[in-house]
């Protein structure tokens, strides 16, 4: 018999987030599977501590699972960060399947304070603005609202302003002219709102941001081997790309929503201006190969490998 | 010799005081800046936002060695009012001690905080400097407040007449 | 022990430590680690102390309270609260009543640049009460008009206990500032109509001051320039969408220095005192911020905010009755501890409880605070009582708390017209859109 195991989950995005449910979900799964012995309460909003600590809280113990961005702290994982560079992911549920199957060989290596489970990505997002933004050229004089670390430079070195501020202070940003313009996923924009005060939509997909479903080593050490088992069989890329999905159908529903509605432009880019953009985000990727230089991994071989994963998945651009 | 001695603490104090108020003025200055430079030039400090939250840690921790120091904390002071001096004492003594404690443990993990800042290479957001020297510094302002409620302790104790307390309209505002 | 036992055991331990004067945020840090280190264990509960303290020291949308604090300061040491008085005096102070009136009316217009209601029952104390006793205005009525007037402070934008609800609640905070515009300004009729009524009631005991000529008058009213100046740039910067709140306090506490200094009301010690009582004050906050986050957290853990929402909308005693048993407890609260810890404390706990009856977030901030702010000035302790004692050394409690008693009366009024129409507080944030 089992000794019964009561887990921590620990995510910051609101309650009414569709990530909350699919976590859920993956719990109730792993209660069924261990015979009831592993049971968890899922405690949304930043309950449990900030967005930015998530790491460290499931490194500490203080919570047992935790939600992850690790672009929240720039410089810490460098390899991870090589997947919020531009125009990698054409969609989200695929996507989330490939970076977990590429971010496996790298995790216990640049995350090995914690027990990793699974990687992720939202639906792709792109520009909305507005002023509209076709060209690289474009950003020049502009101030966006960045999604990562990676996307600021981007803009940085277009000659863009960058403008921080936490996603529910976006709306007001853009609605005051502090900000002309937001990189986002096309479900958040409506959520928050910022459908109101922008106009232009690129439709392109112009980045994703990476997040992982990481454990506390402890808490996964002191289990027996038949639930080591099952928490084993719940940190897989299909399970990746099932927790993801439903956030990636409400960000990819965005996009419709948005064309459907008066006032708003959604526009394609031709082939040479999607062009334009790969050739502009070409110092961003040298930057990030430098970063990952350091750390002792060969670049080149990082990229294709996730490369190579986005096209066995059916994700690639 | 108790004097000169009290003087010296007297000058750390003012001097501990001292920088905590200018980085007030500074993270003012930064935003002001940084605004100035958003409206009428359309551009940006590099990591205006990330050295402006830097800097309020480092006001932040350098005011808490102040206040604490002083007596600025916001406390209830039911019982405290209604006491003798004699019962009076006994619960400055033993509030001062929790806070010793209590600031200490603080300080303590905090180091580790910013140990870890170091080790794990968080860098700021624009220009990618190293994050752990201002969390160092703001930590510095933590050691600073268990030194001088350490003082406070002491003073409290043997020396009472030598302790400014706060009077109560420059506490903490509601 | 359960959870339910280690939660009520936590609250018993922080009363007892409070009561002792451990200072509120680290009697609340203290009980939350050592709690959550029983259900939880040490080491977690150790790292959350590190994790916590930093984080929220660091948080840039946090740095919103110093410098709105630094505004305020700045403007309290430029002698603006005199100015204010002055005008005020010269217009209306030769009525029955009338420096009573123009102490609230000069109280609301500090409070529309200074954020504490507690420097605005200082500043007070030292400008009115002299002008008032000079004119055989009784003890307890000038004193008690400051202490009300003073709550003003914290009603009218900008407000830091206004900007620490919609912190804690993750409400914006320039729609909190523009909610609490409109009844800042009914807050400030009433007390007027209050004085009218007392006129009226005891015509002998408030009597008329010196009439000014109209050219004394247009003089001092001039004088008024510099803290318009400062609210329409501050607070029309930010309705207007100029600035975010963080912004609105760093560009008004510079706002405040440049007018300061262009007018030369600054000088070396004046700055000096300014920027050193914003860092205290915003580091006793900090320090209650810090404190609450950690006694939050061990709450969550033992599930006690979920549960209290259920008792309460369990009850069967509708959503106006958990509202009035809320606000009960917060005057009894009152009887013990400040504005400040009290939001911090509680708003975790209860906001969940607001929000699952169905009230309207921002108009709660404007209901709570003014809440709270009656603690501030109603028996048997009170911070705003208190302050001016420490001013006005003559007087007694007793004295002061008989002169606030009609104001009192006007306060609870004043809330039961705002919880019977919210739209005077939410019309003004709903245009802002
Ligand atoms: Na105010
Ligand atoms: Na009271």
């Amino acid at each position: 018999q089992d000794k019964p195991v009561q887990l921590k989950l620990s995510s910051w995005v609101p309650a009414q987030h569709p990530l909350n449910p699919a976590l859920q979900a993956w719990a109730d799964d792993i209660k069924k599977a261990s015979n009831g012995s592993i049971t968890a309460i899922l405690f949304p909003s930043e309950q449990l501590g900030k967005a930015f600590d998530h790491y460290d809280m499931a490194r500490d113990g203080i919570a047992d699972f935790s939600y992850v961005n690790p672009g929240y702290q720039p410089g810490r994982f460098p390899v991870m960060a090589g997947a919020s560079l531009p125009f990698l992911f054409a969609n989200g549920k695929e996507g989330s399947a490939a970076i977990d199957d590429w971010y496996r060989n790298y995790a216990a290596k640049e995350m090995k304070d914690v027990k990793y489970c699974f990687a992720f990505v939202h639906d792709p997002g792109t520009f909305h603005s507005r002023k509209k933004i076709t060209l690289p050229t474009d950003i020049k004089g502009m101030k966006v609202r960045p999604a990562t670390s990676t996307v600021g430079q981007l803009i940085t070195s277009l000659g863009g302003t960058n403008v921080q501020a936490s996603a529910p202070e976006s709306r007001d940003m853009l609605e005051r002219g502090v900000a002309d313009a937001i990189t986002f996923p096309w479900g958040s924009i409506g959520l928050f709102g910022i459908d109101k005060v922008v106009k232009y939509h690129m439709d392109a997909p112009l980045y994703v941001t990476p997040f992982v479903w990481v454990m506390n080593k402890g808490k996964y050490d002191a289990m027996s081997a038949g639930q080591k088992k099952v928490i084993d069989d719940h940190c897989t890329s299909e399970w990746a790309q099932k927790v993801a999905g439903p956030w990636a159908d409400f960000e990819f529903g965005g996009r419709a929503k948005i064309a459907a509605q008066s006032g708003h432009e959604v526009y394609k880019l031709t082939p040479e201006q999607l062009d334009a953009w790969r050739k502009a985000a070409a110092p961003s990727e040298a930057q990030w190969a430098e970063s990952v230089k350091k750390v002792g991994e060969d670049p080149k071989a990082v990229m294709d490998a996730l490369k190579g994963s986005l096209t066995k998945y059916k994700s690639a651009l | 010799m108790a004097a000169r001695s009290a003087s010296y603490m007297d000058r750390a104090i003012n001097t501990i005081e001292w920088l905590a108020a200018i980085f007030v003025g500074i993270v003012a200055l930064n935003i002001f800046v940084a605004v100035v430079l958003r409206k009428f030039f359309d551009t940006s400090i590099p990591d205006a936002y990330d050295f402006g939250r830097m800097l309020l840690g480092i006001l932040i921790f350098w005011g808490i060695a102040a206040t604490s120091y002083r007596g600025g904390h916001i406390t209830v002071d039911l019982v405290w009012t209604a006491a003798g001096p004699r019962m009076k004492r006994v619960i400055d003594v033993f509030a001062t001690l929790v806070l010793l404690f209590v600031v200490a443990v603080q300080t303590a993990m905090l180091f580790d905080k910013v140990r870890g800042t170091y080790v794990d290479n968080v860098l700021t957001y624009d220009m990618n400097i190293p994050t752990w020297p201002f969390y160092a510094v703001a930590w510095f302002g933590d050691v600073c407040a268990v030194l001088l409620i350490a003082i406070r302790t002491y003073r409290l104790i043997f020396h009472p007449e030598q302790l400014e307390e706060i009077h109560p309209e420059q506490k903490a505002d509601e | 022990m359960s959870p339910d036992a280690v939660a009520i055991l936590g609250f018993v331990a922080l009363f007892v430590l409070m009561l002792l004067r451990v200072p509120v945020g680290m009697a609340m840090g203290l009980v939350g680690v050592v709690g959550y280190s029983y259900l939880v264990g040490p080491g977690p509960a150790l790292k959350l102390v590190g994790q916590t303290s930093m984080r929220t020291v660091t948080d840039y949308t946090f740095g919103v309270i110093p410098m709105f604090m630094l505004m305020g300061a700045l403007v309290s040491v430029s002698g603006v609260s005199r100015e204010l008085f002055k005008a005020a005096n010269s217009m209306i102070g030769h009525l029955r009543g009338g420096l009573g009136v123009a102490t609230v009316v000069a109280c609301g217009g500090f409070a529309a640049i200074c954020g504490s209601s507690v420097a605005t029952a200082a500043t007070f104390s030292a400008v009115a009460y002299p002008e008032m006793r000079r004119f055989n205005y009784p003890q307890s009525f000038s004193t008690g008009v400051i202490a009300a007037g003073g709550t003003l402070g914290a009603i009218l934008p900008p407000s830091t206990v206004l900007a620490v609800y919609a912190i804690l609640t993750q409400q914006d905070i320039g729609k909190l500032f523009m909610a609490g515009i409109v009844p800042g300004i009914l807050a400030m009729a009433m007390y007027v109509l209050t004085i009218a009524i007392i006129v009226k009631l005891r015509p002998d005991w408030l009597p008329g001051g010196e009439v000014k000529p109209w050219s004394e008058r247009f003089k001092d009213l001039r004088n008024v320039w510099a803290p318009l100046v400062l609210f329409v740039f501050v607070i029309g910067g930010l309705y207007g969408g100029f600035f975010t709140p963080t912004e609105a306090g760093g560009v008004g506490a510079s706002g405040a220095f440049i007018l300061g200094l262009v007018r030369r009301k600054l000088d070396g010690p004046k700055i000096r005192e300014a920027l050193l009582s914003a860092t205290r004050t915003a580091a006793a906050v900090f320090t209650v911020l810090i404190g609450a986050l950690l006694f939050g957290y061990f709450l969550t853990i033992t599930q006690s905010p979920q549960k209290l929402t259920e008792f309460l909308t369990g009850l069967g005693i509708g959503r106006y009755g958990v509202l009035a048993l809320i606000m009960v407890m917060y005057l009894v609260l009152g009887c013990l501890m400040d504005a400040m810890a009290m939001i911090i404390l509680t708003v975790p706990i209860i906001f969940p409880v607001i929000v699952h009856l169905g009230f309207d977030p921002i108009w709660f901030g404007v209901i709570i605070v003014m809440t709270v702010e009656l603690g501030l000035i109603h028996p048997p302790v009170g911070m705003n009582v208190f302050v001016i004692k420490s001013v006005v050394k003559d007087v007694s409690f007793t004295t002061i708390f008989k002169g606030v008693l009609p104001f009192i009366v006007t306060d609870i009024v004043r809330l039961v017209i705002l919880i019977a129409f919210p739209v005077i507080a939410l019309w003004l944030p709903t245009r802002m859109g």
